[in-house]
């Protein structure tokens, strides 16, 4: 004899549906609104990562800034008028989104270049030092004590460019790669004369973040102490960590101090409104589809519910608790929001990793597999579908008598 | 468990009641455990809404009645359903099977709800009261007889203090009758229930306790 369990009974007596399009559909809207939420968020979160990720996406965004004062018509006449104050330091601290601010400490004696090779190339230039933490790559042999005959040089590999494609080509010098640039010596001759030194100084490396020429900041310090007195002069450049160089209040404390910075490293912030406006109207349309498919899928469980009335209400007077009856019907519905949910998050890890494939030919990188905030939205959909879900079951449920 | 009926009337039979003396409406009834009760009810006089009042089904009545420690005002809809599956048990006057399922299966629905009758002891039953050869039948192709002996035993298939009957044997013939009452008498005795019926006549289906006039 064939066992029939309760669930079969239940079954039979609670979800005789013949036409089940209703549901399909209320399922197909379910899950484009989620895949799309879920899609909006990994826009956005996509894009802060480029903007404020580590690595090869450095010299993209930057998290670091140089920063200085517009020299003006006014500002040429006041001498010290393009130099940070104390206070004004402070301030930066202290804006949106900036998380460390270093000096730019620049030479105050003069330093004469001369190179000794068979090309004869001499110059007068300038130094500068930058706090060791604020410097990208940072070469093993970066230090000097005073005695020390070798001084290291990181270069900015913009100025490497503008020799090899600017200078060297109209000279008719020879175009030098980083690692044989490396290899020159060149002599440094500090100091007025007759209190000159002559140190060897060779290109220890080559910074995207800094458009300058770097040496240690012990050699600067020493060298301001012995030629110039040693007076503390204010410094008129100054180098910010800052989290996320496109927000919108960052760049407007900037433009409101009159501080000058690469305006290339802060074109992110247009192309950033545009990416937030996008991936809003998105997740508003996601939201929108997705409550349509959430009142659709609610209507079609109280529908259910509804056709079943007659054999709710008796098995009701048979003793059957309305506490089980809602907890079959809950389970009833809950894979098919499983499903919904996990083939959105299914196209969103596919998404992503196409994502990462795509944005590697930039030679950018993106982690291959969605990260929290993409989860977070995945799981705080499911919870609010499922609290609607249950509390449509509980109000169709308690409307038996 | 013990029933106390306290002033109970049902506000669509108001008027009609106050016009006569009823034994139980607007009256202060205590009916104690084991009891068998005998309820004579002309037509009109609201059986049927007793025996729903009774049961839970309706609240549209003044007045207070309660099993026990549950007062059926203010019960809560888990607390009803425990009291009907395993205190109170009931024979409707008007079968209340499910159509769509056989006459096994209505049996099922019930009987799995508690599990206190084995599938075995359940078939037995439908053999004694002559429909065991309508075990597969669908309910709704039933006579109003058949049917009504699948309401008889569906409402034995669970653990009950009470059993409420409201006219139980409308359909059936002398012979079944006496099957019916024999096979009730001996689940109720082994339960060590009392039981409530309603009906149009007089009769001695049981030994009553008390006969009352609605």
């Amino acid at each position: 004899m064939s066992q029939i369990t309760q669930k079969k009974l239940l079954r039979k007596l609670l979800l005789q549906q013949k036409s089940n399009n209703r549901l399909w559909i209320s399922l197909l809207a379910l899950c484009v609104g989620t895949t799309l939420l879920l899609l909006s968020v990994m826009v956005w979160w996509n894009f802060k990562e480029i903007l404020s990720g580590k690595g090869s996406n450095d010299s993209l965004g930057s998290t670091f800034l140089t920063i200085g004062k517009a020299v003006t018509n006014e500002s040429m006449a006041k001498k010290g008028a393009t130099f940070f104050t104390a206070k004004e330091i402070e301030a930066l601290k202290g804006a949106p989104e900036v998380q460390d601010v270093g000096m730019l400490t620049s030479n105050r004696f003069p330093v004469w270049a001369t190179l000794n090779t068979n090309i004869a190339f001499a110059t007068e230039m300038f130094l500068e030092a930058a706090p060791d933490k604020f410097i990208d790559k940072q070469p093993v042999n970066w230090s000097w004590e005073p005695g020390d005959a070798q001084v290291p040089i990181i270069l900015s590999s913009d100025f490497l460019n503008l020799y090899n494609y600017g200078f060297a080509l109209s000279q008719g010098l020879p175009q030098l790669s980083p690692q044989t640039i490396q290899l020159l010596a060149f002599n440094l001759k500090v100091g007025r004369d007759p209190y000159t030194e002559t140190y060897n100084a060779h290109i220890v490396g080559f910074s995207d973040r800094i458009n300058s020429v770097l040496v240690p900041q012990s050699f600067i310090d020493y060298g301001n102490t012995r030629f110039a007195g040693g007076q503390v002069i204010a410094p008129s450049r100054l180098i910010l960590k800052v989290k996320d160089p496109s927000d919108a209040a960052f760049v407007r404390f900037l433009e409101e101090r009159d501080y000058t910075t690469n305006s290339e490293q802060l074109k992110w912030s247009k192309l950033r409104s545009v990416v937030d406006a996008i991936t809003s109207a998105t997740g508003l349309l996601a939201m929108l589809i997705m409550g349509i498919g959430t009142l659709v899928f609610i209507l079609f469980i109280e529908l259910t519910i509804a056709k079943a009335q007659q054999s709710l209400s008796l098995l009701l007077q048979l003793g059957y608790s309305p506490g089980y009856l809602s907890r079959f019907m809950f389970r009833r519905f809950l894979p098919l929001v499983a499903l919904t949910q996990g083939i959105a998050a299914g196209l969103a890890v596919y998404a992503q990793y196409i994502a990462a494939e795509k944005v590697k030919e930039m030679n950018l990188a993106l982690p291959a597999i969605p990260g929290w905030p993409i989860w977070t939205a995945l799981l705080l959909s499911t919870v609010i579908l499922l609290a609607f879900v249950s509390s449509g079951i509980y109000r169709a449920m308690h409307q038996q008598k | 468990m013990q029933l106390g009926i306290e002033h109970v009337v049902p506000i669509p039979l108001k008027d009609k009641i106050n016009e006569y003396n009823s034994w139980i409406w607007n009256q202060d009834i205590v009916i104690n455990p084991g009891e068998k009760v005998f309820i004579q009810a002309p037509s009109g006089t609201g059986k049927t809404t007793l025996i729903h009042l009774l049961y839970g089904l309706r609240d549209d009545y003044e007045g207070k009645i309660h099993w026990s420690a549950y007062n059926m005002t203010t019960i809560r809809p888990e607390q009803l359903s425990q009291l009907r599956a395993s205190y109170l048990s009931i024979i409707f006057q008007d079968m209340r099977l499910f159509p769509e399922l056989t006459a096994w299966e209505n049996l099922e629905v019930k009987r799995r709800l508690t599990n206190t009758i084995t599938e075995h002891e359940a078939e037995k039953w439908m053999e004694r009261l002559g429909i065991g050869h309508k075990r597969d039948s669908l309910a709704r192709t039933l006579s109003y007889g058949e049917q009504q002996r699948v309401a008889i035993i569906r409402a034995l298939l669970q653990p009950f203090e009470w059993l409420l009957m409201d006219e139980p044997f409308s359909h059936l013939d002398h012979a079944n009758i006496k099957k019916a009452v024999a096979l009730i008498k001996e689940v109720t005795e082994t339960n060590n229930a009392g039981l409530i019926l309603a009906d149009l006549e007089d009769n001695d289906f049981f030994n009553y306790t008390r006969k009352l006039l609605l």
